[in-house]
């Protein structure tokens, strides 16, 4: 094979790759202008005037109501607005809080850290929970099955606000293993983590243990078997890679779980993080920061569900012909 | 190769999770030799430390660690020396002369002196800076002036009653000039914006945790403290769970010595404990009420709103809802001033089912629909209640279903509550769209609460009473300083609004502490009946 067919054939692979990466980064952006637009179509429907909300209990002076309306800049007609915010987002300014009184890029930087190791740690836990217990109960048609299946079942429909509050009762309360707040090294990481991660590993479990279990009895499996292979190497080295497809799937909804969990997480067990600024934003009406965390959130699916495509055209080639 | 990268990846998560994480020196539970520290678990994050734009009654047990005011107030109301030794009024009321301490310090090394304490009132001006103060509590402000190194004088453009108790609020709490000018963030206040207080702040994690250490030069508590000199923990931390049963384990297993915000349900556990102790302090202001909207039916017919304060047995629902915590209101004026209190008021009115219905009947709503709800003219005796979800607190949404319930029973009377957003039900405020309005507010002075909901068209008069008389009686106590009289001038004010049937008192707000036994010196203000600062707490024996 002469030096020439091998370039092509490279220059070929990544043409290939060209076409869906651009598309995927150009429906990226247009998802993240909709969730911009969305975000602020929402905050002209929402019932009662900008002025009042801004003022909410407080104040209510002609003055105050002047100073409020220039330092907004609400007397100017609605797509005039439209079009200030959009190019005070495409510069990088997410606006000012009203109750912080903070930038909001200032506000939402100083918090995502604790929110991201939370999140990390749970999907770690939930994700290794979940490949234990499937690898550990599937084919097995015994009672570690069904003990499995109902725990996942209990993980998934008990909310993780009472996960964590019975994790503490126990761990922390009782036993006084874990300290009961703060983001204050790995000890005070283990609760909260573990009460995130339960709901996916309940999930998680659940579509792994019936992809095993539906890969186990596949032709392939049947081959395997008759070739001499041991049942565990069967399970972990071939029928897990099909049962793995299914749960990539389900990255976006795991994503989703995480955020959502986190504001619920973090305020049971007196954590940092973007859930409690999100909490009292939108119970403040803090419209800048409400509209910012939208878009971050938009930010962090579209982020992960082009990843996971892209990861799906790595693992199958012909995806990527197919376009 | 696939296992090594799973399992490199799984590493970098882990080190990521936890490189993160802050080493911290764990703080002692119990007092050592340098004075011990405490840890208190606290319910609400406050929006900012600045003082001067302190606006949630919940975080006012932090302020007064960082910050000293000029005056103090004592037991019965009394207004005693703190930063300013002492004062002199002017017969016409107008100037104030402040004679200040001059052995203060600000954190920073600041000299506190005549000239900081204007530069603080100046602030006020800036505008932008507090809107709301300058145009509330300091609208009679004329101008602050230098009159000797520790002298100040203040002159105001018209009598005020309130100036005092303006002087012993958080607002008063003194900044130090310097950061008044430099600090990163004045409005959120924090660890650079610096006063003279017992406490330095000098570590705030937002969501988690703000943590105090002792000043030791500290030497200037307000009279009435139970010591003198610095403070006797060498640090505090108060930390934020928002949970209240979260709260409430923490304090029993020993992770926390002190909690605020103690849940009725939990106070039966705590008081079973020999390990911990509760104390609980009625709030100053206004009492929770639900204030009736009379300026259209069914509420413009006054034998309407005293039949709904008859068909409601309050103590009743209060003992269900609360467990027998809470102290049952008579007046717009909580028990929790008793400077202002009314008292002649208390089993004057209230759980009289027959007297509702013959009202009732009286007014007109003599027929029942299939429902068992009162008819008048084809339409049904319909009262709505429109509240903005974030300000229900203190299960005050359950205490509301519970009167609907007593209302119906005993009246027929339809009373129908909605939850919704702030924007919602600002719309129905403005629209005039609701009867009923709930409210209570924790001011120093009740009468600043009854300047906002009293007088006609004052920010929240929601029930849309006016009445020339009662505007007077308001204006002539705000302007008097003179204790007697002014106690004088709210019981007619109070008498008035009850004779008028304008609200249903509830219950008086409280605030409840849990503490381990091991600490002693907890102490509520006297006046706003808030949790105290950490001056005079000490722990261990």
């Amino acid at each position: 094979m002469s030096t020439l067919t091998l370039t092509r054939r490279r220059g070929l692979a990544a043409a290939g790759w060209l076409g869906p990466v651009a598309r995927r980064l150009g429906s990226g952006v247009a998802v993240l202008w909709a969730a911009a637009t969305a975000a602020y179509v929402a905050l002209l429907l929402a019932p009662g005037d900008t002025v009042d909300v801004l003022i909410g209990d407080g104040l209510d002076t002609p003055e105050r109501r002047a100073q409020i309306i220039a330092e907004w800049g609400l007397d100017r007609s609605a797509l005039q607005q439209y079009g200030d915010y959009l190019i005070r987002l495409l510069q990088g300014d997410l606006g000012h809080s009203y109750i912080l009184q903070r930038g909001v890029g200032d506000v939402l930087s100083s918090q995502i850290g604790p929110t991201v190791r939370l999140a990390l740690a749970a999907a770690v836990f939930g994700v290794a929970l979940a490949l234990v217990l499937a690898l550990v109960t599937a084919g097995r048609r015994s009672w570690t099955n069904g003990l499995a299946g109902l725990s996942e079942l209990v993980a998934v429909s008990v909310p993780p606000f009472l996960i964590g509050i019975l994790l503490l009762a126990v761990f922390s309360f009782s036993l006084g293993w874990f300290p009961v707040s703060g983001d204050r090294g790995s000890a005070a990481l283990v609760l909260p983590a573990a009460a995130l991660g339960l709901q996916i590993a309940g999930v998680l479990g659940q579509v792994l243990r019936e992809g095993l279990e539906r890969a186990l009895e596949e032709p392939f499996a049947v081959t395997a078997r008759s070739r001499g292979i041991t049942e565990w190497r069967l399970v972990t080295r071939h029928a897990l890679r099909h049962a793995l497809l299914p749960a990539v799937t389900l990255t976006g909804w795991f994503t989703g779980v995480l955020l959502g969990g986190a504001i619920v997480v973090e305020a049971v067990f007196g954590r940092p993080g973007l859930g409690q600024v999100t909490v009292s934003a939108v119970t403040g009406k803090d419209m800048p920061v409400v509209m910012a965390i939208v878009l971050l959130s938009a930010l962090v699916y579209v982020t992960v569900s082009t990843v996971v495509d892209l990861a799906y055209l790595a693992i199958d080639p012909r995806l990527r012909r197919s376009r | 190769m696939k296992v090594r990268w799973g399992a490199l990846t799984l590493t970098a998560v882990l080190a990521l999770a936890a490189c993160g994480a802050e080493t911290e020196a764990p703080t002692a539970a119990a007092g050592g030799g340098g004075g011990g520290s405490l840890v208190w678990a606290v319910e609400t994050q406050p929006i900012t430390f600045n003082p001067q734009l302190w606006g949630q009654n919940k975080a006012r047990l932090l302020v007064h660690n960082q910050f000293d005011s000029l005056v103090a107030r004592g037991k019965d109301g009394e207004f005693l020396p703190w930063l300013a030794k002492s004062w002199e009024v002017s017969k016409d009321g107008l100037t104030y002369t402040l004679h200040l301490r001059d052995d203060v310090t600000f954190h920073d090394g600041e000299k506190f002196d005549a000239a900081s304490v204007k530069a603080n009132f100046d602030q006020f001006l800036a505008p932008g800076y507090n809107p709301a103060v300058a145009a509330v509590q300091l609208r009679n402000f004329g101008r602050a002036e230098v009159a000797g190194p520790h002298t100040l004088k203040i002159t105001l453009k018209a009598p005020d009653g309130l100036f005092l108790d303006f002087l012993s609020s958080p607002y008063a709490g003194q900044i130090s000039p310097k950061s008044l000018r430099n600090a990163k963030d004045l409005k959120a206040g924090g660890v650079d914006v610096v006063g003279t207080g017992p406490f330095v702040l000098d570590r705030f994690t937002p969501g988690q945790e703000v943590h105090y250490k002792r000043n030791p030069d500290y030497g200037w508590p307000p009279a009435g403290s139970a010591h003198q000199g610095p403070a006797h923990l060498a640090e505090v931390t108060y930390r934020f769970l928002p949970e209240a049963a979260v709260r409430v384990g923490a304090l029993t297993s020993g992770q926390v010595q002190v909690i605020e915000g103690v849940p009725a349900t939990e106070i039966a556990l705590i008081k079973g404990d020999p390990r911990l102790k509760l104390e609980t302090s009625l709030n100053s202001g206004s009492a929770f009420s639900y204030y009736f909207n009379q300026s259209h039916p069914p509420f413009d017919d006054k034998r309407v709103r005293e039949a709904f304060r008859d068909a409601v047995d309050v103590d009743a629902v209060l003992n269900s809802v609360y467990q027998g915590t809470a102290e049952r209101a008579w007046s717009i004026i909580g028990q929790g001033s008793p400077q202002l209190y009314d008292a002649s008021l208390e089993n004057t009115f209230g759980n009289d089912p027959q007297r509702a219905a013959r009202l009732l009947d009286e007014a007109g709503w003599d027929k029942r629909d299939a429902e068992g709800y009162r008819v008048k003219d084809g339409r049904r005796l319909t009262v709505r209640a429109v509240n903005s979800a974030p300000f229900v607190r203190d299960r005050r949404d359950i205490l509301a279903q519970a009167i609907q319930a007593a209302v119906k029973q005993s009246a027929g009377i339809d009373f129908q509550v909605k939850l919704v957003d702030q924007g919602t039900a600002q719309k129905a405020y403005d629209d005039n769209q609701y009867d009923v309005f709930e409210n209570s507010r924790g001011d120093t002075d009740a009468g600043a609460a009854l300047n906002l909901i009293l007088p006609k068209g004052a920010a929240i008069n929601r029930t849309h009473f006016a009445d020339a008389g009662l505007d007077r009686l308001l204006t002539e106590a705000s302007a008097s300083s003179d204790a007697a009289e002014r106690k004088e001038l709210y019981a007619k004010v109070q008498k008035l609004v009850a004779d008028e049937a304008l609200l249903l008192p509830l219950y008086v707000p409280a605030d409840q502490i849990a503490y381990s036994a091991s600490v002693t010196g907890l102490t509520f203000e006297p006046v706003s009946g808030t949790p105290n600062s950490a001056y005079d707490i000490r722990t261990g024996t």
